[in-house]
């Protein structure tokens, strides 16, 4: 599984300073050269903006006062964009008026540093708010993360899905999705307690993670079901996975059950050229699918092709 | 307004901080052609250029450890951008004295005798 945050634990986080006096980006090089920062300049409000946008940085500090595009203005392009909107933005200003900081802060600025720099605060604050950014980095995250897991949670699943269903389809790239349910779940926790049936969920999840690639996203679904998003992929390159999965799980020992394994039943839904844009329905598909896998013996994956009529090919 | 008579030499309030040596050097170094477009600006009465440099002034020149020489910038760039159709005149002749001020504190800035 793949913690798509960019900034998350980079020792060095992108500084983006925008600012048209080049005194400012010498003097700001200078008084944070010991803070391990990348620090990145920008001359104009129009390529602030620009750079803020290509590059991601961790923090932004922005004048107030500059030519043609002033900085209130550059904070609003940010906060109005979705790809930049989450980035905190310290003002810089000269400006000790009360309205300006006020009309920062009601912009959506986090903090407010006056010209000349105090040396001493320039580097708490700016301290200050990347402490802050990791941190609300880290909620976000952490309320995407399904607990007893570390897969991606069902609120995570429903963004993604939708996310690749309609950049897939956009790109036209194939697209598969696998619904995995554990088999008989539900003796294993009645057999050998809840603790054993928690165990089981967590092994699941690391055999799913160990099998699928760098660009799927493994979550859990709810209960004992996990769905494994597959982007770029055909139905046919999904059911390679899907059959990794299962005969990895064939081969793991369960140390609170050794004398009873564990199988899937897998139900994929897939296409080549995407035309079904609802990503409702293919959660439908490929529950239809997973319980076809379940009425015809368990222990088995079947795929049908979303776009391509209600074909379902079976193996296991 | 007559130029100081025994022109006392402003020295940067970071002289000590060796972090900063290099930039007050580069900054003192610039700033003698910064005066002199300020100067020729100035001369040709193009206002708003001078408001301008007036306020990169202000910004830099406090940041080198010379906020002297940042305040009158500032007072410079105020008036300039305060000045309306009625008061022009009376203003100008105010941003001249202040014109000349900072002028005269840019030039006795250097760099601390070794």
């Amino acid at each position: 599984m793949t913690i798509t945050a960019p900034q998350f634990d980079e020792s060095q986080p992108t500084v983006l300073v925008i600012d048209d006096s080049p005194d400012v980006h010498r003097l700001l090089k200078a008084r944070l050269r010991h803070e391990e920062l990348d620090l990145r300049a920008a001359t104009s409000g129009r390529a602030g903006i620009e750079a803020a946008r290509d590059q991601r940085p961790a923090i932004v500090l922005l004048d107030l006062d500059m030519p043609d595009m002033d900085g209130f203005e550059v904070l609003r392009n940010l906060k109005n964009d979705p790809t930049t909107v989450h980035i905190p933005v310290i003002v810089l200003s000269g400006l000790q008026s009360a309205q300006d900081k006020v009309t920062a802060f009601d912009l959506g600025a986090v903090d407010y540093i006056t010209k000349p720099f105090n040396l001493t605060e320039l580097r708490v604050r700016v301290r200050s708010a990347l402490r802050m950014h990791r941190l609300v980095q880290m909620l976000a995250q952490r309320a995407q993360i399904d607990g007893l897991t570390g897969l991606w949670n069902r609120a995570h699943f429903d963004r993604r899905l939708a996310d690749e269903v309609a950049g897939c389809q956009r790109h036209d790239r194939a697209l598969s999705l696998a619904m995995i349910d554990v088999d008989d779940f539900k003796s294993i926790n009645d057999t050998y307690g809840h603790p054993a049936g928690d165990a089981v969920l967590q092994g699941m999840a690391r055999v799913i993670q160990k099998e699928c690639r760098q660009e799927d996203v493994a979550c859990r679904y709810g209960g004992e079901e996990f769905a494994l998003i597959m982007p770029d992929t055909t139905p046919a390159q999904g059911m390679v996975v899907c059959e990794r999965v299962r005969s990895s799980l064939a081969s793991v020992v369960w140390p609170r059950h050794p004398e009873r394994s564990v199988t899937v039943s897998i139900g994929l839904a897939g296409a080549v050229r995407i035309r079904t844009a609802q990503p409702f329905d293919w959660v439908e598909a490929a529950d239809k699918a997973l319980y076809t896998a379940k009425k015809t013996g368990r222990n088995r994956s079947v795929m049908t092709d979303i776009d391509g009529g209600s074909r379902l090919a079976k193996a296991g | 307004m007559e130029p100081a008579k025994s022109p006392r030499p402003i020295i940067s309030e970071f002289a000590g901080d060796p972090e900063m040596s290099e930039l007050v050097r580069l900054f003192l170094g610039e700033l003698p052609q910064r005066v002199r477009a300020l100067e020729a600006a100035w001369r040709e009465q193009q206002v708003q250029t001078v408001a301008r440099m007036a306020h990169q002034l202000r910004g830099s020149s406090a940041g080198y450890g010379f906020p002297t020489i940042g305040s009158a910038a500032a007072s410079l760039e105020e008036s300039l951008r305060a000045r309306t159709e009625a008061d022009a005149q009376a203003v100008l002749e105010r941003a001249a004295a202040e014109f000349r001020a900072l002028v005269d504190l840019c030039s006795r800035a250097c760099r601390p005798a070794a």
